[in-house]
């Protein structure tokens, strides 16, 4: 049977092994990731892709599946998906492509990769419990009073430090 | 007199405050009242998200937690607000560890998430707690068939089997507000596109360019007006017509649906804030 020239199913090379994709499966969001037929929906849903050549989901999938480690996780590409989700409502196999972003920048934030207009925004939030306090402005406090709002925005800045401390601090490596 | 907890978010107070203004009164004149949410802090949404879903769940069920001991629903205005939040509770509800994980930081200050409060964007308030007829009753002043593109924010309608505010393919609620209101809604290639707001943060020319794409498709309609209902869909939609790439084609007024709808209620443009709107939609709003 073997040499009649009729692979056997044990040869197929098309089923998404790499141990990367099984790291990226067993984060929270990125389960769905074995799903992908690979047949390019998401990309030609895609507005990043439609206006940015270097951003593709469907290769950017693939490379996990190849289990390009390194490659992605140091790389800009799965900050780019703006998790608009319109690939998601068009894929047939219902592979939640945002999500499983989602699970990749959480490896890699963990390796120290994380874009810095993200990093720096993340602590800013993390700090102020909100993510506008410096733009706060005396304009904007009497635009709000015209408009008979409460200039005052009270917002809690005790919560996200112990948000920050329980899984932030000595758990982001660089 | 229904009552929600208003969660404004973070954007909304500070760089559109009349979206704030214009929810309060529009609502309150359709018989509900809101009860601003004190003591919050951010949802998370993209950032935090994007780090650690366990800090995201924490940061977003403290604010579900607040709601519960305020024994009310929550409002949410914002598209990545009202997605996080409702993302969230999802996750809460299936997921006990993530629950208990949440709890246990959450009982230092006495508070406690145990998914009894739900999430409406205000799209659900429109549709679901006041209703078209109660609105169509409650038209003072029609409009009389101004051409509008209702652009309704991908985070306020997808994932679907979550958010559950609308069809993810062809969303309705703007549409029908904005034709019971007497203007006349206009469809337009990629309505359910992305503003490109997401992406501002990695790249403000692609992002220029996907709003500008939207504004094209609206503009080639012969669109009157834009009525968002998402802070920065209706900040990106903006501000794309400013920039070097707009073109000088007459810019296009945005507007919140609130902003839309309250005139036609017979509310003054001043209580709406129509007069901090960018791009004037005063032209468009003469009601008869």
């Amino acid at each position: 049977m073997s040499n009649d020239g009729v692979p056997q199913k044990s040869v197929v090379n098309n089923v998404p092994s790499s141990d990367f994709a099984k790291e990226v499966e067993k984060e929270f969001g990125g389960e769905g990731i074995m799903k992908c037929i690979q047949c390019g929906m998401c990309t030609a849903s895609c507005m990043v892709a439609s206006m940015a050549d270097r951003y593709r989901p469907r290769k950017l999938i693939q490379k996990i599946l190849l289990g390009k480690r390194e490659e992605v996780l140091s790389s800009e590409l799965p900050w780019l998906c703006m998790t608009c989700r319109l690939c998601e409502e068009r894929c047939q196999e219902d592979v939640n492509l945002a999500e499983i972003f989602h699970a990749v920048r959480e490896i890699a934030a963990r390796e120290g990769y994380v874009p810095k207009i993200f990093q720096n925004t993340i602590n800013k939030v993390l700090e102020d419990g909100w993510l506008l306090k410096d733009a706060y402005t005396d304009f904007v406090e009497d635009d709000r009073s015209d408009l008979g709002l409460d200039p005052k925005l009270d917002w809690n800045d005790d919560f996200v430090k112990k948000v920050k401390k329980r899984y932030f601090n000595g758990g982001n490596k660089k | 007199m229904k009552e929600f907890v208003l969660y404004t978010g973070c954007t909304t107070p500070v760089r559109l405050p009349a979206y704030e203004a214009a929810i309060t009164i529009v609502l309150e004149k359709l018989g509900v009242r809101l009860i601003p949410m004190k003591d919050a802090n951010c949802c998370g949404a993209q950032y935090v998200e994007s780090v650690s879903h366990t800090a995201f769940a924490a940061m977003s069920g403290r604010i579900l937690a607040i709601a519960e001991s305020m024994d009310r629903d929550i409002l949410a205005v914002c598209g990545a607000c009202s997605g996080s939040l409702k993302i969230v509770k999802h996750d809460l509800d299936h997921n006990p560890d993530l629950r208990a994980e949440v709890n246990d930081l959450l009982a230092e200050e006495g508070l406690k998430y145990t998914g009894t409060v739900e999430v409406k964007h205000l799209l659900q308030i429109f549709n679901e707690d006041i209703g078209y007829d109660a609105i169509k009753a409650a038209i003072v002043k029609p409009y009389n068939g101004v051409r509008l593109a209702a652009h309704y924010g991908c985070h306020v309608t997808r994932p679907p089997e979550i958010v559950q505010v609308d069809n993810p393919e062809t969303p309705v609620i703007i549409d029908k507000i904005i034709e019971i209101a007497g203007a006349t809604p206009v469809d337009y290639t990629g309505k359910t596109r992305c503003c490109g707001g997401p992406m501002l943060a990695m790249d403000q020319e692609v992002a220029n360019k996907i709003g500008l794409d939207k504004i094209k498709n609206i503009r080639s309609e012969r669109a009157q007006g834009i009525v968002t209902a998402c802070v920065f869909c209706d900040i990106q939609l903006t501000q794309v017509q400013f920039g070097d790439t707009a073109g000088s084609e007459p810019k296009i007024p945005v507007l919140t649906l609130p902003q839309f709808l309250g005139p036609a209620l017979g509310i003054n443009f001043d209580k709406l804030g129509i007069q901090l709107n960018k791009i004037s939609p005063e032209a468009i709003l003469q009601v008869t």
